[in-house]
């Protein structure tokens, strides 16, 4: 893929920070990474892994000591690139004398957009603060503040959406609201790269994953990749199951009394096999699609990088 | 420069809202409203032959208008200079370190900010909001007085912005000091600090002797030589508005020397702001 197809371009980046005393601390080794345009990302790793610094660095906000970063097909110090970013830092500090709306006003205008105050209501609204857009933010909620800071980073329909934790200290109905925010900015074209210790919300809104431990990028790809194989399924049938006969339609006995696993390209071959099973006696009670979820793949990760 | 001026209006707007700035507006204008209803003056041909506050007699004696009125701008000037610029340190203290907190830092550095535009415009808010008030604590006393007296000047205005023109140079340091370590409490120190020791820097001529000659009065000069000199410059400040001569070079080589302590530390500022990470 070309630069131009790209969101986010990162090679060789390294990030230590000088201790005070002894040894710098590195909080980034050597991270190679290139996300494309319209994609969502997810980023995922333990505490201390370094997926705050990696964000910050994206952002210019922390400067690498090696590697080169490009974002939106430029550097991401440059304000005409920033420009096109919206970003939601993790840990949140808002003015508490400002008003939501008069928040708002503020960042369109740093960020050089002449939005009127009505477009500056929609966003609130579209955030579900419409009838909080007038009071000062010291009297909102973490979680209002929190939908605030997404408002200010949708502003001026950026290119990119760095969100680091967007759901921290949301409802679970919030929750929802926010992934039906960022499925609507993926559908008008928008990157995401979203840092989340919730990894069911990762798996939901990502379609790829990196997993950084200890500064290093060590497993990355496509979700479905990463959490099994697409034409990989578990099948459950009623015990006693034939079991001799089932292996010898294809079907893989698990650890699990009568659940086995099968591997089918298409609908039509899954449902012959299962007719084939019927067929030798086995009845069906359950059917999915034999994936890990991201907790496992993590786990996986972390032991293959330790 | 557009994006240095919002940098300073969301300062100033930020600023409107607190409680402190707000309660120093309504007590300026609450005194002012106060002795404007208690204050009387009586003046014929140019005399001042009669001073009532709250109905009761002040002078007795008659004399000039504007000889009368000049220590009382010069009160006025001390006042406005020493409490304006005390309370300058304790209000605006946290502004640097509110602005360099974690989570708000990084998003405003992810805006099309460069950073000395964030740091220059919060600078320009800070010295707009003092001058801001110290014009409008003075002008309300000037002209409340001048009504009174028949007495007009503008002398204490150009002190009040003698004044400011000091608070934004220790403010330089303030700001510095809070990209080194982010808190307020801190800034307020060091602001008070440099208050204190410039008031000091003022009369080391006079202090000089005091130390016995050799290292430590060496020491004290080369110190001393290094900080704005805040008293002289208040000196001047009160000397101006109550019509006495001042030595204008003099004053001049005190602001020059005001004004490049106040840029060297936002100087020194903008360089920490631009290799640090966040």
């Amino acid at each position: 893929m070309t630069s131009a197809t790209m969101a986010i371009e990162v090679s060789g980046l390294e990030k230590s920070y000088a201790g005070l005393f002894g040894a710098p601390q590195v909080a980034l080794r050597g991270v190679e990474l290139s996300v494309p345009r319209a994609t969502a990302f997810g980023l995922i790793g333990q505490n201390g892994a370094g997926k705050t610094t990696f964000l910050k660095t994206l952002l210019g906000v922390v400067r690498p000591s090696k590697g080169r970063v490009r974002v939106l097909d430029g550097d991401p110090e440059e304000p005409a690139v920033r420009r096109r970013i919206g970003y939601l830092p993790e840990r949140l500090h808002l003015p508490a004398a400002l008003a939501g709306v008069a928040f708002l006003a503020s960042v369109a205008r740093l960020k050089g957009l002449r939005l009127p105050p009505r477009a500056l209501r929609e966003s609130a609204h579209r955030v579900g603060l419409s009838s909080d857009a007038d009071r000062v933010i010291g009297t909102y909620s973490k979680g209002m503040k929190q939908r605030l800071a997404l408002a200010a980073a949708l502003l001026g329909e950026p290119d990119l959406l760095v969100l680091d934790e967007p759901t921290d200290g949301v409802d679970p109905l919030g929750r929802a609201d926010i992934r039906g925010i960022l499925a609507e900015e993926r559908a008008r074209g928008a990157t995401i790269f979203l840092n989340s210790h919730l990894l069911s919300e990762t798996e939901r809104i990502c379609d790829r994953i990196g997993v950084l431990a200890r500064g290093k990028l060590v497993r990355e790809g496509p979700l479905g990749e990463l959490v099994g194989e697409a034409d990989a399924y578990r099948c459950r049938f009623v015990l006693p199951a034939p079991a001799a006969a089932l292996v010898t339609l294809g079907f893989d006995a698990s650890d699990e009394a009568g659940t086995f696993r099968l591997r089918a390209g298409t609908p039509e071959e899954l449902n012959f096999r299962l007719d084939a099973a019927r067929g030798a006696g086995a009845l069906l009670v359950d059917l999915r699609r034999d994936a890990r979820d991201l907790e496992e793949v993590l786990a996986a990760a972390m032991q293959a990088a330790s | 420069m557009r994006v240095t001026l919002a940098v300073a209006r969301d300062l100033l707007r930020e600023a409107l809202q607190r409680r402190w700035i707000l309660a120093l507006g309504v007590a300026i204008s609450a005194v002012v409203l106060v002795l404007g209803m208690a204050l009387r003056m009586e003046v014929v041909d140019g005399a001042l032959a009669a001073t009532r506050l709250f109905g009761h007699v002040v002078r007795h004696d008659i004399r000039s208008a504007e000889g009368a009125m000049n220590p009382v701008f010069q009160a006025v000037a001390y006042v406005i200079f020493y409490g304006g610029i005390g309370f300058g340190i304790l209000a605006c203290s946290d502004f640097g370190a509110e602005l360099f907190s974690p989570g708000r830092i990084e998003h405003l550095l992810s805006l099309p900010i460069r950073r000395w535009q964030l740091l220059l415009g919060t600078y320009i808010g800070v010295f707009t909001l003092s001058t801001v008030g110290s014009l409008y604590g003075a002008g309300a006393f000037t002209i409340l007085l001048s009504v009174k007296s028949g007495v007009w000047t503008l002398r204490p205005i150009v002190a009040a912005l003698l004044a400011s023109a000091t608070f934004s140079a220790i403010y330089g340091a303030m700001l510095a000091s809070a990209l080194f370590v982010r808190s307020a409490a801190v800034a307020a120190a060091v602001g008070g600090a440099l208050f204190v020791l410039g008031i000091v820097a003022g009369y080391r001529d006079d202090l000089a002797p005091l130390f016995n000659a050799g290292p430590s009065r060496v020491i004290f000069l080369f110190v001393t030589s290094l900080l704005p000199r805040v008293s002289q410059i208040a000196n001047a400040a009160a000397d101006l508005a109550s019509s006495h001569a001042v030595d204008l070079p003099h004053l001049g080589r005190s602001l020059f020397g005001l004004e490049a302590f106040g840029l060297g530390c936002l100087a020194v500022g903008m360089w920490q702001f631009e290799r640090k990470d966040f």
